[in-house]
Order: C-alpha cells, then sequence, then structure tokens
C-alpha cells in the first residue's frame, strides 16, 4: 500500500465491521446530499412539462403523468425573454471591459510601473474592501442618481471599474510574471500601452476568464439591485424581469412559471458542465472572498 | 534660444517643481494607467460613503432639495421598535446561519474527501445550485414550502402534523436559513475539500501506527490542520450574514409580522417603501460604526492570543 492510496482511513480501516458501517451510514449521508441537490434542479424541469392540475396534486409527484412541451411554447410568449437577456449580456460585456480596461490597468501600474506613493493609492483601493456594502447601498442609490445615469447601463458599467477584490487579484497576479520579459520588451522600445496590451494582456487570459467567469455570474444571478437602478421593461436584466414578472406574479398558473424557470436555469447549468474545471478553479480564488 | 533660457531660469527659481515635473514625465503611464480606477472608486465608492454621513444628517427630499436636522435621523431610528426587532432578527439569523450552515459544508468536504469513487460528480453535484440563478430558487423553494409542497407530503408520509414553514412566524426564519445553506454550501465545501485533500497523508498514517482511532485521525489532524481557514470562513460568513436581506425580501418580504425583517432589509425599507433616505442613510451610518467596533475588538482579541 503505498501512502497516497489511503486518506484518513486506510484499507485495514474498512475491515472492521463497526468501521464499514459507519462508512456505509457516510456514503448514505453523501447520496442524500446528492439526491437533496438534483431533486429540485429536476423536478423545476419536470413541473415545468405539467398540467396544471397535475402539478397542484397533492401529494405532488416527481414525474409529470403527461408530457406537455407546449407549456415552453406559451412561457415564451409571456414574457420577451431575448430582450431581458440582451439586457443581461449587455451588463456582462460592459463589466467586463470596465475590469480589463480600469482595473487591469490599475493593477498593472501598481504592480508594474513603481510609479512614487503607490502604497498610499493602492490604500486607497483597499479599504473599500473592509466597509460592507450593505452599509452604503442607500448613498450609493442616491449618488448614481443625482449623477443622472439611472435608467442607464452606465450605472453598472462604470461602477464595475472600482472593484477592490478584482484588483487584487489582478495585481497578484501580474506580480507574477516575470519582469525581464517586461525590460526586453521596454528595452525593445515599446511604449507602456503597449506593454499592457500586447504582452500582459495576452499572457493573464487565464485570470481574466477566471474573473469573467465571477463577473457572469453577478450580471446573470443580481436581480436586487436593478430592479432600484433600472425602471423600465426595456432594461431590467433577466433576472430581474424574472423576479418581477414571473415570481411575484399570482396569477400566473405554476406549470408555465416552472417553464419559463427552467428556461432561464438550463443554459448557466449547461456552461457549467461544459466549463467546470476553469470554474471551480476559479473558485479558490473566490475562497478569498467567500 | 530665448525660451531656453527662461526656462532655466525658471528651473533655478524652483527646483522642486522641475523634478516633480520630471518625475511627472517618468511616470507618466504609471499614473495614467492609475487615473481611470482613481476616479471610479472616488465617484462610485467614496463618494457614496461620505456622502452617506452627510445624507444621515439631513431630511432628503428630490424636489425641494435636502434640509440640514442634526440628529433627527438617528432619534427617529433609534425610537422605531421595529428597528430594535430588526437588530435581534438579524442576530437570531446569523446565529442560525451558524447553528445550521456552518458545520455542513466541513462535514461534507471530510466525507466526500474519503470517497473512492465519484468524488468528481459529488463537487459537481454540491455546487449546482450555486450555478442555478437565486430568483429561480426563490419561485422553486416557495413551492417546496407551500402547505401543498412535497416537504409536506413528506411529512404526512412519516405520520408528521404538516408544517406552515413560511407563514408561520416561528419557522420562517429557519426555513430561509434551510434554503440558503442547501444553495450556498457547494462553494465552501470545495474550498475546504481542497483544504483536507491537501494534509499530508503520512500523517494519517503514523497517528493510525500510534494507535489513534479514525474520530482522533479527524479530531487531531484533519481538523487543526484547516484551522485557519475555518476561522476565516467564519469570520466571512459572519460579515456576510449580517448584511443578509435579499432572501428575507424575495420569499416573504419581511413578514410574517416582521419576523424575518432583517437589519439591512429595514434599511431598503426605510429608503424605497417609507422614502425616508436619510433615516436609510442613518441606519447605514450606524451599522457601519458596530461593524467597525466588532471587526477592531476581534483584531485585539486576535493579537492578543497571538
Amino acid at each position: 500500500m503505498t501512502s497516497h492510496e489511503r486518506g484518513i482511513l486506510s484499507h485495514s480501516d474498512l475491515r472492521r465491521p463497526r468501521m464499514r458501517l459507519a462508512y456505509g451510514a457516510m456514503l448514505a449521508a453523501i447520496a442524500l446530499m446528492i439526491a437533496s441537490m438534483l431533486y429540485p434542479f429536476t423536478v423545476t424541469i419536470f413541473n415545468g412539462l405539467k398540467l396544471n392540475t397535475d402539478l397542484n396534486a397533492f401529494p405532488p409527484h416527481w414525474l409529470p403523468r403527461s408530457w406537455h412541451f407546449e407549456n415552453y411554447a406559451t412561457a415564451w410568449r409571456y414574457i420577451a425573454l431575448p430582450g431581458f437577456l440582451g439586457n443581461t449580456l449587455k451588463i456582462f460585456v460592459g463589466n467586463m471591459v470596465a475590469t480589463v480596461l480600469v482595473t487591469g490597468l490599475a493593477a498593472y501600474s501598481l504592480s508594474r510601473l513603481r510609479v512614487p506613493r503607490r502604497q498610499w493609492i493602492y490604500l486607497f483601493f483597499m479599504i473599500t474592501l473592509f466597509i460592507p456594502p450593505t452599509t452604503y447601498i442607500i448613498p450609493n442609490f442616491m449618488n448614481l442618481k443625482s449623477l443622472g445615469l439611472l435608467n442607464t447601463f452606465w450605472a453598472f458599467w462604470l461602477p464595475a471599474g472600482a472593484s477592490a477584490f478584482y484588483l487584487l487579484v489582478l495585481k497578484n497576479f501580474f506580480d507574477s510574471i516575470s519582469m525581464e520579459l517586461f525590460e526586453s520588451a521596454r528595452i525593445d522600445g515599446a511604449s507602456e500601452p503597449r506593454c499592457f496590451f500586447q504582452l500582459a494582456l495576452p499572457l493573464s487570459v487565464p485570470i481574466f476568464a477566471t474573473l469573467a467567469i465571477f463577473v457572469f455570474a453577478t450580471a446573470w444571478n443580481d436581480w436586487y439591485w436593478p430592479s432600484l437602478v433600472m425602471h423600465s421593461n426595456r432594461t431590467y436584466p433577466l433576472a430581474t424581469a424574472v423576479y418581477k414578472y414571473v415570481i411575484e406574479v399570482r396569477r400566473l398558473d405554476n406549470n408555465i412559471k416552472f417553464a419559463l424557470l427552467s428556461m432561464v436555469t438550463l443554459p448557466p447549468v449547461v456552461v457549467f458542465l461544459l466549463f467546470q474545471k476553469y470554474i471551480v478553479r476559479g473558485l479558490h480564488l473566490g475562497g478569498v472572498k467567500g | 534660444m530665448e525660451h531656453i533660457a527662461a526656462e532655466v531660469r525658471a528651473q533655478r527659481a524652483s527646483p522642486g517643481k522641475s523634478r516633480m515635473a520630471g518625475k511627472l514625465r517618468r511616470h507618466f503611464w504609471g499614473y495614467a494607467f492609475l487615473v481611470p480606477a482613481i476616479v471610479v472608486f472616488a465617484l462610485f465608492l467614496w463618494m457614496p460613503i461620505v456622502k452617506g454621513m452627510v445624507y444621515s444628517l439631513q431630511h432628503i427630499d428630490f424636489v425641494k432639495g435636502n434640509t440640514y436636522v442634526g440628529l433627527d435621523n438617528y432619534r427617529t431610528v433609534l425610537s422605531d421598535p421595529v428597528a430594535g426587532k430588526a437588530v435581534r432578527n438579524s442576530l437570531y439569523y446569523m446565529a442560525l446561519c451558524l447553528l445550521i450552515g456552518f458545520w455542513v459544508p466541513i462535514g461534507f468536504a471530510i466525507a466526500i474527501s474519503e470517497l473512492r469513487r465519484f468524488q468528481g460528480f459529488a463537487r459537481v453535484a454540491a455546487y449546482l445550485p450555486n450555478v442555478i440563478p437565486v430568483v429561480v430558487l426563490y419561485g422553486l423553494w416557495r413551492w417546496l414550502y407551500d402547505p401543498i409542497g412535497p416537504f409536506n407530503a413528506l411529512l404526512m408520509k412519516l405520520g408528521l402534523d404538516q408544517i406552515a414553514f413560511l407563514t408561520n412566524p416561528s419557522w420562517s426564519m429557519i426555513a430561509i436559513v434551510i434554503m440558503e445553506t442547501w444553495q450556498q454550501f457547494g462553494s465552501a465545501l470545495l474550498i475546504y475539500l481542497a483544504a483536507v485533500l491537501t494534509v499530508p497523508r503520512d500523517w494519517y498514517e503514523a497517528a493510525e501506527i500510534d494507535g489513534a482511532g479514525v474520530w482522533q485521525r479527524i479530531r487531531h489532524i484533519t481538523l487543526p490542520s484547516i484551522r485557519h481557514l475555518i476561522v476565516l470562513m467564519l469570520l466571512l460568513q459572519v460579515i456576510g450574514t449580517s448584511q443578509g436581506f435579499q432572501s428575507q425580501l424575495a420569499l416573504l418580504d419581511g413578514g410574517p409580522n416582521n419576523t424575518t425583517m432583517t437589519y439591512a432589509l429595514l434599511i431598503n425599507k426605510y429608503a424605497f417603501t417609507r422614502l425616508d433616505y436619510g433615516a436609510a442613510s442613518a441606519m447605514g451610518v450606524l451599522m457601519f460604526v458596530v461593524l467597525g467596533l466588532v471587526a477592531i475588538v476581534q483584531y485585539r482579541w486576535q493579537a492578543k492570543e497571538e
């Protein structure tokens, strides 16, 4: 037996009957956990395919009695999902551009360009990490209002550059790129912007990909803040629209509700299953943030 | 020729200024790269933070303009019985999150690390709810908790009494914490799992040879090895849950009878339901002061311990 084959338990542990029982109980607990994770997900999709009377039967059952794919057509006609989806994507793309240009450039400067007094500038950025956002959520809203940014996408794009956490992650990444590369580029006469766009950016594609996952998850998930900042049908992102027109509406039949929820659930789940490796790697960065 | 001479004269007159100009020229791009970030941080983070303190001393009127009212907003908040209840609700919510939610990912991380097969599948399954948009979960869990939903069907099958999870005041907060634990524990699980898997296997080998049982190995090797991570996650959870309000808002709107009205939710209610932005800002400042004091006490305490 080699040492890396064992965990906390060894093979000889597993031969003892009491330990086997405990291990079996542990497996059962994990199986139960996995079932409790998969059940709500599958039930959302199956509920979206039931007749409404079938869905409201008590006790509820998992599989539909009959399959009604026309629910999706009804759901599709109920709200203009593509428009809201477009708004979410607009927010995502703009936020990503701000992250690359504003946060990325600042992180590069702090990491590579050694300007005088950079510690003070760094502090100016980092202190904001320690101020809980809820404590200034109302002034933040009023600030956007007085800047005339309410109901525009700039209200998302511009503040997206002001993320101390992303700045920290990017600076740490730039710190890890070898200095010689930049020195030789400078000797060859490359200007600083050229060093950033043609050297630093291509080298940091993995870290920006990871941040893109965070930025995307925020844009896709966030419903409350957009519901304050945006106030028209043309500007709501998908999550806010689903909250306002699906979750909060009582008149809507439950099966249509679930068909809509399935449509909003499936794309991110498929993306997650495809890109799982990168997402899980990104999480270890996220661990710092929680 | 003439202007060069003028420049030389100017340099002699103010050597400091020219050194600064030289510095600026040398570090032009360095500063230029920082300017956009400084502007957005100032405009969208520092401005609201500072303005919040100003607003907390004002009566806010978007039409007629703001007027200075001294500490009136603070008096309004401190004399509001709902505010006291909201503080208690927030503390209750934080305690429940620790009690119900905190140990779950640690336990499952240790358990999953012992899986010989399907470890990857278990991870993906546990993380799945993190991927589903939260608004979908609100719709889903309202149905799960429904009097004619699956939970009550299960209770009936087990021969137990029905529970109105959302409308019964003693269950409403618990229902929310269960939902959030289910939704969020996957990401904590992955972080703990990575840490548990880095504990050197030889340590367990050595402990076993010395006669340590399985529980002793977990208690004296696994848990101490991830102690720092546990403390960090605890702090992050406390900071996070002290600000929690979105699930309470989405599932129950603070009800029934204000039992899920957390402090952060009340801030939003003051602003967007009562339209009293001044009092809402004052609540934000009070929260900032309290969290700041807690942070200082915690830091002192930790420094003393080390």
